[in-house]
């Protein structure tokens, strides 16, 4: 049985990469209202996810304001099909036993 | 939300969750653009035919070029969403594509007066074609059968004012009227079914 990937496995990180999957991309303040976030901990959990190559943050000028905006990568994407694909197997397992 | 681990039927849960939440953002009917553009064309069609006909000089025909300014202006205005979802980029890119082929048929008759002395007039069933085709196809990417079906009409308008050209009839000042008139169909009435479904469901 696989392993769950540790850095999706986490409540905050799983929410933005979840709403990330449906759309083709978000605001950092959409993120943050959708998952009932403060600005300082979506901003760690978006760098950690951007670090492991999960997903792009392009940051640009919207008047005097800067914008993140958010979207999945390729290996988010397939990062994220596993991690369901894991989860999946250990619920079977556990319905089993 | 804290950053703390999950259990199997917790994340499955949390995973279904935020989709469902990022379903809801249906902010494509509010202040649809479809509603501007078809207000917009339908009163500056008014404008040009009544100006045509009490001065009976066909070069107001070229106000139709303030559709450009007010795409520049519709452009300005709107500002990027705080998320883009799938159907928002398939429709961007369905403008994209129609709006493009507006500048290219724009061009080629322009190079072809210049050169053959030919006029502008296609512009107007070609644009009135343009507009129906990318107004249908969105309706089929939003499931809104209104919306697939009633562009036709401006469709149908548009191959009258073709046909007539090939039997070399002469365009009326009435055809000002007919293309703001196709925009009823194609832009005011879809405009209108979006909105009222957007206001409903929120």
């Amino acid at each position: 049985m696989k392993d769950l990937d540790p850095l999706l496995h986490s409540q905050l990180r799983l929410a933005v990469v979840s709403i990330l999957m449906s759309v083709e991309e978000a605001d950092f303040v959409y993120l943050k209202e959708k998952t009932n976030s403060t600005a300082g901990n979506i901003s760690v959990q978006l760098e950690k996810l951007s670090e492991a190559g999960y997903i792009e943050t392009n940051r640009t000028l919207d008047g005097k304001h800067t914008r993140t905006v958010c979207r999945m990568t390729d290996k988010g994407r397939k990062a994220f099909a596993d991690y369901v694909e894991a989860l999946k197997d250990y619920l079977n397992v556990n319905k089993k036993s | 939300m804290e950053e703390k681990t999950l259990t199997e039927k917790e994340s499955l849960d949390l995973i279904s969750q935020m989709i469902q939440s990022s379903k809801k953002n249906l902010e494509v009917g509010k202040n649809n653009q479809s509603l501007c553009w078809g207000y917009f064309t339908l009163a500056l069609s008014v404008v040009i035919f009544l100006l045509t006909y009490f001065t009976q000089n066909g070069l107001w025909c070229w106000c139709w070029t303030l559709m450009f300014v007010f795409w520049a202006f519709m452009a300005k205005k709107n500002k990027r969403p705080d998320v883009v979802t799938y159907t928002d980029k398939a429709i961007g890119n369905v403008w994209k594509v129609m709006g493009f082929m507006f500048i290219l048929t724009f061009i080629v008759s322009f190079i072809c007066m210049y050169l053959f002395g030919t006029t502008m007039i296609q512009m107007m069933p070609l644009s009135a074609l343009y507009v129906g085709i990318g107004v249908s196809i969105n309706g089929i990417l939003l499931q809104e059968k209104w919306m697939v079906y009633l562009p036709l009409i401006s469709c149908i308008i548009a191959f009258y004012m073709l046909i007539t050209l090939i039997a070399q009839r002469e365009p009326t000042i009435f055809w000002h009227l007919l293309l703001g008139g196709s925009f009823i169909f194609s832009m005011i009435i879809p405009g209108h079914i979006l909105k009222h479904k957007s206001i409903r469901e929120s």
